[in-house]
């Protein structure tokens, strides 16, 4: 567990560096995991990509399967990397505020 | 940017000159001694290798002393095995003896080839892993302090035998398919912290990861509640969501499981079956489990032909004389009731009294 100090306001990270509560995800937030992740600016791609991690999470309750995220945002996954160099997993739903990937990883 | 997606080296540039000089041009090979393989090939080549164990788990001063012995007797060439020993590769037979004669002056042991009980298939247990349920290391010791006659070769044994270790259910190893298998388990239905739940797990993914269909979304708590008469205890949902906790150091445990085996050899390959349904944790010697795997070894040897693995042994003599022998209760817990049970059950009245 960890506190960092974005705008102003106190936000709680577990050891990953993942939000302990997503209730604290704003774009200001974004903002500062992209420097962790080695995000250099957050274009409209990237914005994209939060944004749509966001709605399915939002709907369904879970993160998109890889193929899914691809197929609906018309990123491929190199693109994906391009975008994120961590991943997917560890760099677009971390930036996007979901919670840490889990299972066997 | 870093260099990525390179592969590992090519094995071919760390073969000794005689593998790459003889590749796939191999006539025979005889084990001269246990723990030493003499390989002849068609120009008349010879290469020894000898085996020796290793705990897996090592620490980097140990490989650059397994290094220095290679570099003295073997030109620096060394492999390990698939099931983590190391085998020095000698393509000089004069070197030979003086390595088996450091390799015993250092007390490596020397053996596991053919017909003897070599290394544990184990796993990460309490040094590394969040789901072990036991300990993978200890237990392992434990074991094969027992076993070292017979990996060594001073006891002999009929066919080959296979010890794994997994320290969960997920089994991750050779456990499935092992002549004895140790594999942690729960006994306690998982607790559900359910402010953390809603939080930080994705509910449809925990609700899809329970094999009995033991748990359900709460959606006033945006968590999930577990039916414990459903609830076998596997832990999977405790893998994917991490407010799901199973751990309890009372009632966690191994059981033990026979008959398993991947070769073609006489038989198809098998998977192993419980024998022991419960041990409980006692660590750092494992007493119960180590003299229960011992029971085994030695029912097994005493009764099995030569040849015969396990669950051949099991198979010619049937469950009934297998539990009998053995000294082992058989119990409601050894009746499979998992989906398709009903092909694990006995259809015919061909049994034993």
């Amino acid at each position: 567990m960890s506190l960092v100090q974005v705008k102003g306001t106190q936000v709680e990270l577990d050891e990953d560096g993942f939000l302990v509560d997503p209730e604290d995800w704003s774009e200001e937030m974004a903002a500062y995991f992209a420097t962790v992740e080695e995000v250099a600016d957050l274009t409209d791609n990237h914005w994209k990509v939060i944004n749509y991690l966001r709605d399915y999470f939002k709907k369904f309750g879970v993160a998109p399967m890889i193929r899914k995220l691809c197929k609906d945002t018309g990123f491929s996954l190199k693109e994906i990397y391009e975008l994120f160099p961590s991943g997917p997993a560890k760099g677009a739903c971390k930036l996007a505020g979901l919670p840490k990937p889990t299972g066997c990883v | 940017m870093a260099r990525t997606d390179f592969g590992p080296p090519d094995y071919r540039e760390m073969v000794p000159p005689i593998i790459k000089e003889n590749y796939g041009d191999w006539k025979y090979h005889t084990v001269p001694r246990p723990g030493v393989l003499r390989h002849v090939s068609n120009s008349g080549a010879v290469l020894h290798s000898v085996r020796v164990a290793s705990p897996r788990l090592v620490s980097s001063e140990w490989i650059h002393d397994i290094c220095d012995i290679a570099e003295k007797y073997c030109d620096g060439y060394l492999r390990f095995t698939t099931r983590n020993n190391v085998e020095f590769l000698v393509a000089d037979e004069t070197k030979l003896e003086p390595l088996l004669a450091e390799l015993d002056e250092k007390d490596y042991l020397i053996g596991g080839v053919g017909l003897s009980i070599s290394n544990v298939v184990h796993t990460q247990g309490w040094i590394h892993c969040k789901s072990a349920v036991t300990d993978a290391s200890g237990i392992t010791k434990s074991i094969m302090d027992e076993m070292t006659g017979y990996f060594t070769g001073k006891q002999k044994v009929p066919a080959r035998l296979r010890i794994a270790v997994a320290c969960c259910v997920n089994m991750c190893g050779a456990c499935h398919c092992s002549d004895i298998a140790i594999v942690g388990i729960h006994r306690t239905v998982p607790r559900i912290n359910d402010e953390m739940a809603s939080r930080i797990c994705e509910i449809p993914t925990t609700v899809a990861s329970c094999p009995t269909g033991a748990i359900r979304p709460n959606p006033k708590l945006k968590s999930v509640e577990i039916n414990p008469e459903k609830c076998m205890m596997c832990g999977n949902c405790t893998v994917v969501c991490p407010a799901i906790k199973i751990m309890d150091p009372v009632n966690d445990g191994v059981s033990i499981w026979v008959g398993g085996k991947v070769s073609n050899a006489r038989t198809a390959p098998m998977f192993s079956r419980l024998a022991i349904p419960f041990i409980p944790n006692e660590p750092p010697r494992w007493s119960t489990v180590t003299a229960a795997v011992k029971n085994l070894v030695e029912v097994w040897a005493a009764n099995a032909r030569d040849g015969e693995r396990m669950g051949e042994w099991i198979g010619r003599i049937g469950w009934e004389r297998f539990f009998k022998l053995a000294d082992l209760p058989f119990t409601d817990k050894h009746i499979d009731d998992f989906t398709h049970a009903k092909t694990t059950f006995r259809s015919t009245t061909q049994f034993k009294f």
